[in-house]
């Protein structure tokens, strides 16, 4: 095994019954990096990194986490490993400041939980029992939970699944200075802005298979079969002048736009031929390929519908 | 050990937060005794009831709410709601947070009979226990065959909800056949048997005897021993953390 990666999942497999949750996924993640994956609800995201985590067996493959068995090795890996988990609660009325304590109790060497909680902006709720907390709030003291074992690894699952969009770009800058800190992350999303924005590489997970792998706009390029773009000229224009250009694959008309598709050459060719007749173009749209597509072309269904 | 200590104290802080547990495991039983005290008119025990049915008709109701639904709700919840799990992926094995209820239930018991002792003997004018070595003895394991049953509810129903539903439903027929209803001679001959061997009628027949001054009937120990055992034995067989 390569010294460089942290974590190693090989083939994995987990069934569950009949159901199949994961079919076969293999992931590395690199120490210091955030490592999304990424896919719609139940394509097996959660199980894989329950099994990261040695919440569960796999029935095939393995799953190494710093070289160890995360099943056999659990004092270790409890210690190497902070969890966020999905659909996880506190006690009703247990206080932000108690459950720090009390995960602090947990571990040989843990952080210090008051100034965990200053980090994570949640002082001024110390005495806030955890039912009257807000679902930033609660997500952020999850966060310190996962935190408070001063883990090398922290798995965030679903981070940020029913916040308003300003708490969610709060907890994005918070996932960027816990990586800035030294903690490799593993983060679970079926937000595909949120994985665009945060990861250094993305797995896309669908029907417990992984489908791509590779950083955000490796995967856009991966996806992208073709460049558009679109564009009034002034004075009149013969589709066979556009033809004619070795970049371009088709020129369709939209009204008074001219629609032209064709490889990565499209947009400076056009715009060289269309200035050297004397008609730069104008209105001119380039179209941008996002990792929603890319998830459309490689899975052949949009992400963000998927689970709706 | 340090940890079941500090999840011991945390456990405990959210324990009495929970008023409506307070109310009865602590106050029920306070109240059934001062009510039914101050309603004996003083002519003295007949129909073969003990002296000390009243009290020791509080420490089962209190000690058995404790054991059939606070425990197992407690419990349920926890693995329902995901914290059982959660502390599964810590350094912390989870048993140690069913040790923890296991001594802050047993300490809240502990507080029940003795509350109930203390305010029979000093407000209501019973006697002190006539064989206090004895007395404890069958508090006890009263007590603990109590939180046995709860640990079984937890380890065989789901939810939170569940527990204590099935609680209740064991409850009620509990406190019917330890005759709650029907002390001493007014409990029809044919279903005496079902007190002398039932966790809550054997828990209060030996504090009662206990309380006379005899030796509880072996019978009675035999039968909180037996429930003990079996319902560790299956809550071992059949628990899940999650």
């Amino acid at each position: 095994m390569p010294e460089n990666n942290l974590v190693e999942v090989s083939h994995l497999r987990k069934t569950y019954g009949a159901t199949v949750a994961v079919d076969d996924v293999s992931l590395t993640v690199r120490p210091g990096e955030i490592f999304g994956i990424l896919g719609p609800n139940g394509a097996g995201k959660t199980t894989t990194v329950e099994s990261i985590a040695g919440l569960r067996t796999p029935d095939a493959g393995t799953v190494r986490v710093a070289g160890l068995d995360p099943r056999k090795r659990r004092t270790e890996i409890t210690s190497l490993i902070g969890v966020q988990l999905q659909a996880s609660e506190l006690p009703e009325r247990i206080k932000a400041w108690e459950a720090l304590e009390l995960y602090a109790s947990f571990y040989p060497d843990p952080a210090d939980p008051a100034e965990l909680l200053e980090r994570l902006g949640l002082t001024a709720v110390r005495d806030t029992a955890f039912a009257k907390l807000s679902g930033g709030q609660k997500q952020r003291l999850s966060i310190a939970l996962a935190l408070i074992g001063n883990p090398k690894i922290a798995i965030l699952d679903e981070l940020t699944t029913g916040l308003d969009p300003q708490a969610r770009r709060d907890t994005w800058e918070l996932v960027k200075q816990i990586r800035d800190s030294g903690v490799t992350i593993i983060l679970v999303t079926h937000f595909m802005e949120e994985a665009e924005y945060l990861c250094d590489r993305i797995a896309i997970i669908d029907n417990g298979l992984v489908v791509a792998l590779d950083t955000p706009a490796g995967l856009v390029d991966s996806a992208r079969v073709e460049q558009r773009i679109s564009f009034r000229v002034p004075g009149s224009l013969d589709d066979s002048v556009l033809k004619a250009l070795p970049a371009v694959d088709s020129v369709a008309r939209d009204g008074d736009r001219i629609v032209v598709t064709g490889n990565d050459d499209l947009l400076v060719e056009v715009v060289v031929e269309l200035a050297a007749r004397g008609q730069a173009p104008r209105d001119l749209h380039t179209e941008q390929t996002t990792l929603d597509d890319a998830f459309l072309a490689l899975a052949g269904r949009h992400l963000e519908g998927a689970d709706r | 050990m340090s940890q079941t200590l500090t999840l011991t104290r945390i456990e405990s802080k959210l324990f009495v937060r929970e008023w409506t547990t307070l109310f009865f495991v602590f106050v029920l039983p306070i109240g059934l005794l001062t009510i039914f005290s101050l309603m004996d008119d003083g002519s003295g025990s007949s129909d073969g009831i003990p002296a000390s049915f009243l009290p020791t008709m509080a420490i089962g109701i209190g000690v058995g709410i404790l054991g059939m639904t606070t425990l197992p709700m407690i419990l349920a919840g926890y693995r329902e709601k995901g914290v059982l799990r959660r502390m599964s992926t810590t350094p912390v094995r989870p048993v140690k947070l069913l040790i923890a209820q296991l001594l802050l239930h047993l300490a809240a018991g502990v507080v029940v009979i003795a509350l109930i002792v203390g305010l029979g003997t000093l407000a209501f004018g019973f006697e002190l226990p006539g064989s206090p070595v004895p007395f404890v003895l069958s508090a006890l394991l009263y007590t603990v065959a109590q939180l046995a049953i709860g640990v079984l509810i937890a380890g065989l129903v789901p939810t939170a909800k569940g527990a204590s539903i099935v609680g209740n439903i064991l409850f009620f027929p509990s406190m019917f056949f330890a005759g709650v209803w029907t002390p001493g001679d007014l409990m029809p001959e044919s279903i005496r048997w079902l007190r002398d061997i039932t966790p809550m009628g054997a828990g209060m027949t030996s504090m009662q005897d206990a309380w006379a001054g005899q030796w509880p009937g072996l019978v009675h120990l035999a039968a909180l021993v037996t429930a003990t055992v079996a319902c560790v034995v299956l809550a071992a067989r059949f628990f899940r953390w999650e």
